[in-house]
């Protein structure tokens, strides 16, 4: 007897990883991506808190952009998690596959001019939506005539519309601000090291266009958002703020280099060139042990050298006001009391680390052959 | 050692800190300070370096050219550090990776012993070695890293790819008293035909020829040409000269391997086989026989090096009072660059030994190159021709080798 070929269907709803590669978005072991959130969660903290001392309105960018774009009025509660959320929402755009990528561009140009449109043009559909042959009213002879009427546009509400473009201008101008977080969300998660580094140099720019109370120089206080000129803090209050934000800088850099770090590390650990699926369940759970173990000490150094980082920071900032306020002839000293006086003094407190290091830290000399 | 990422961050930090001090910004200045700081205590961090015990184990002790060699890498940590190495094996340059890789990071525990695989593939012959083995470690943060060289070195040695030769390679009329295999041309006791003639007392009644007995009525017996071993030098050109062309396209690689594959042919016949490299100076290999000569004959030809300009009738003068009267000689030579070889050819014949010549034509790696003119080339293959054809005129054997042929083709033209 002969056996009817079993036919099998393919089905014709595409497999999620033929749609997206979701692998990227989670890792190959939950440390990576764990890493990947305590990345995110830095670099929200490390931008909120610069902003918190770089106020955007006082920035050089809003005195010059405030004047031609309209309605300009960056604010860091709005483009910090905004602006992450772009960064975010990129990368998941771009690990979507191929055409579906297409289709969800097109998806978005779509509902983005729907949502310009909309209140402006209003679609009326005709009587006859297909062409109908009718009898003519009030004819004596019973004629008839093809009427057809398909659509019709009506322009509406066209000043809504517009102002759904002004509110979105607005809103893109957040992204001169938001361009921060956007860059490192994006670096985090892709693990671009590029997109990393240009969101911290974009941090040293926007920090080089601030001047205090310069928002009140050129506009209205109800435009600024605060109506007298800020006391001027003292410079050992923005030396003490300077300490944590440095702090909160080298946090977000070794987060997400240990993201991008720790990835490499476990495509290490593949057959090259293959997948992690060749590996067997025990290989995967020592890796990932391995990987966990890493990290965790990982964490407990960083831990110990960022404690260790703000005592000796702490010292080193503060030896100058000792040296200048204390008795003797080094207080006269004019030049020790200003920011050239914290940084000679700092300086010179780096070089007797250094000294101290050539005695006590580690030297591993080459064996001669 | 300072890292990229270090001397990105320490650049950083004092960029920052001037950047303060230009815009008098206190937030620049701490912020630039607190990064200084950070690299700088972490610069108190030791760098693990690992105390390792490193061995090779390999398919084979030697290869031939084109052979693959595939090395397990075996490192044993013989502390208590722990962290992530890596590890990189130095290759030969010519060595081609085909399978795996000289390169990994391990994440090595105290005493723990860990091995990696890779294949390579060795196109040229030569003395050769793996290691020595770089090793490398950086801190938790990757700012500052150690590298360490371990001087664990794996010698072997490529020899000459061996063809296999389709008919006997050479005669001689010099025969040892021990048998052989080698055909004399002189009739005696062997195994090849040579002629018939009529039975007389004392033939053995197993040589007959039956068929001739009956075609002819009388006694026929077959002759048959004597087998016994024989002396056989081989002499390689590897003048400077020799090296025309690049890679394994050069004479002296052409030579190197016929010349192996004419030793191993030799010896697998039980004859004792000897050879001379000459070019700066002359190398010897002395007579002998065995499958540890054929050894010898080969880490010979690895060594080959194309050097010097000692002209073929000096090599023979200095050569032929040692060698055992009447012994054939097989020449691997070029023929470049040399006018005293018909008096070396001539005064060799005269002494009563036999001279065969396998030459690789040079001209063809130099047409290959395009780096002769059409015209000059064509000009210089016709006198290498006429050379050859001269020669042959002396009632020498020369075979002429073209570029792409394997070395059968060459002995089919003797």
């Amino acid at each position: 007897m002969e056996e009817n070929p079993v036919e099998i269907k393919t089905s014709r709803i595409p497999k999620i990883d033929k749609i997206i590669n979701y692998k990227d978005f989670f890792g190959e072991y939950p440390i990576i991506f764990a890493i990947k959130i305590i990345s995110s969660l830095s670099l929200i903290y490390v931008i909120s808190e610069f902003y918190i001392y770089h106020n955007p309105m006082d920035s050089l960018l809003t005195k010059y952009l405030g004047k031609s774009l309209k309605g300009f009025n960056p604010s860091p509660d709005v483009f910090v998690p905004w602006g992450f959320a772009a960064g975010f929402l990129f990368y998941i755009f771009t690990i979507f596959k191929g055409r579906y990528k297409f289709l969800l561009f097109i998806l978005i140009i779509g509902s983005v001019s729907h949502y310009i449109a909309d209140p402006a043009i209003d679609m009326q559909g005709g009587e006859y939506t297909i062409p109908t042959k009718v009898d003519i009213e009030n004819s004596e002879t019973n004629a008839t005539e093809w009427k057809w009427k398909p659509v019709k546009l009506v322009y509406d509400d066209v000043d809504k519309t517009y102002e759904r473009i002004d509110d979105l201008k607005v809103r893109m101008t957040n992204i001169i601000f938001g361009s921060m977080p956007f860059l490192g969300a994006y670096g985090i998660w892709k693990r671009k090291g590029w997109a990393i580094a240009a969101s911290i140099g974009l941090a040293i720019i926007i920090g080089f266009l601030y001047t205090p109370n310069l928002c009140l120089e050129n506009y209205e206080e109800s435009y600024c958002g605060y109506d007298t000129k800020q006391e001027d803090r003292t410079w050992s209050e923005y030396l003490s703020s300077g300490i944590f934000i440095g702090l909160g800088f080298v946090i977000y850099i070794e987060l997400s280099y240990a993201a991008i770090k720790y990835e490499n590390y476990a495509e290490q650990f593949k057959p090259a060139g293959l997948d992690i699926s060749l590996l067997t369940n025990a290989q995967r759970k020592s890796v990932s042990r391995t990987l966990s173990t890493l990290f965790v000490s990982y964490l407990i150094n960083l831990a110990v050298i960022l404690f260790v980082t703000f005592i000796i920071a702490e010292i080193v900032i503060n030896i100058n006001n000792y040296l200048s306020t204390s008795d003797g002839q080094i207080q006269d000293s004019i030049e020790l009391q200003g920011p050239y006086g914290i940084v000679f003094t700092s300086l010179i407190f780096f070089l007797l680390l250094g000294i101290i290091r050539m005695f006590i830290g580690p030297d591993h000399k080459m064996e001669e052959s | 050692m300072w890292s990229k990422k270090a001397a990105a961050v320490a650049g950083g930090a004092i960029f920052l800190t001037l950047a303060g001090l230009i815009r008098l910004n206190y937030l620049f200045i701490s912020a630039g300070l607190v990064m200084l700081t950070f690299v700088v205590i972490s610069s108190f961090l030791d760098v693990w370096m690992p105390n390792v015990k490193i061995r090779r184990e390999t398919t084979s002790d030697n290869i031939f050219e084109d052979g693959t060699m595939s090395v397990k890498f075996i490192i044993k940590n013989t502390g208590l550090g722990i962290g992530f190495v890596e590890i990189y094996d130095s290759l030969p340059p010519q060595a081609r990776i085909m399978k795996g890789s000289n390169y990994t990071l391990l994440y090595m525990k105290p005493w723990q012993e860990v091995s990696f695989e890779y294949s390579l593939k060795l196109p040229l012959r030569g003395h050769y070695h793996l290691g020595p083995v770089k090793m490398r470690v950086k801190d938790a943060f990757d700012l500052f890293y150690n590298e360490r060289i371990e001087e664990s070195i794996h010698s072997f040695s490529v020899f000459p790819q061996v063809e296999v030769l389709e008919e006997q390679v050479i005669t001689s009329r010099a025969p040892k008293l021990l048998s052989g295999a080698m055909p004399l041309n002189v009739i005696g006791t062997g195994t090849e035909f040579y002629s018939l003639r009529e039975f007389v007392p004392g033939d053995s009644l197993r040589s007959v020829n039956w068929k001739a007995l009956a075609k002819k009525g009388k006694m026929m017996v077959n002759e048959t040409v004597r087998e016994d071993v024989m002396d056989v030098i081989l002499l390689l050109d590897a003048r400077e000269v020799s090296a025309v062309g690049g890679g394994r396209d050069t004479p002296l690689e052409m030579s190197c391997r016929a010349a192996a594959t004419y030793a191993k042919q030799l010896l697998d016949e039980r004859n004792n086989v000897a050879l001379m490299v000459y070019g700066e100076s002359i190398e010897r290999v002395d007579l002998d026989r065995g499958e540890h000569h054929l050894f010898k004959i080969l880490t010979a030809l690895s060594s080959a090096k194309p050097q010097g300009n000692l002209k073929l009738q000096i090599v023979m003068k200095d050569l032929l009072p040692h060698l055992p009267s009447g012994s054939p000689i097989i020449l691997f030579s070029s023929l470049d660059d040399d006018h005293t070889i018909s008096e070396a050819f001539t005064s060799t014949i005269s002494r009563g030994f036999t001279i065969t010549t396998i030459s690789p034509s040079s001209l063809d790696f130099e047409e290959k190159m395009k780096r002769i003119p059409i015209e000059p080339l064509l000009i210089a293959k016709i006198e290498r021709d006429n050379m050859i054809s001269e020669l042959r005129s002396f009632g020498l054997q020369v075979g002429d080798w073209k570029y792409g042929d394997n070395v059968n083709t060459a002995l089919q033209e003797i």
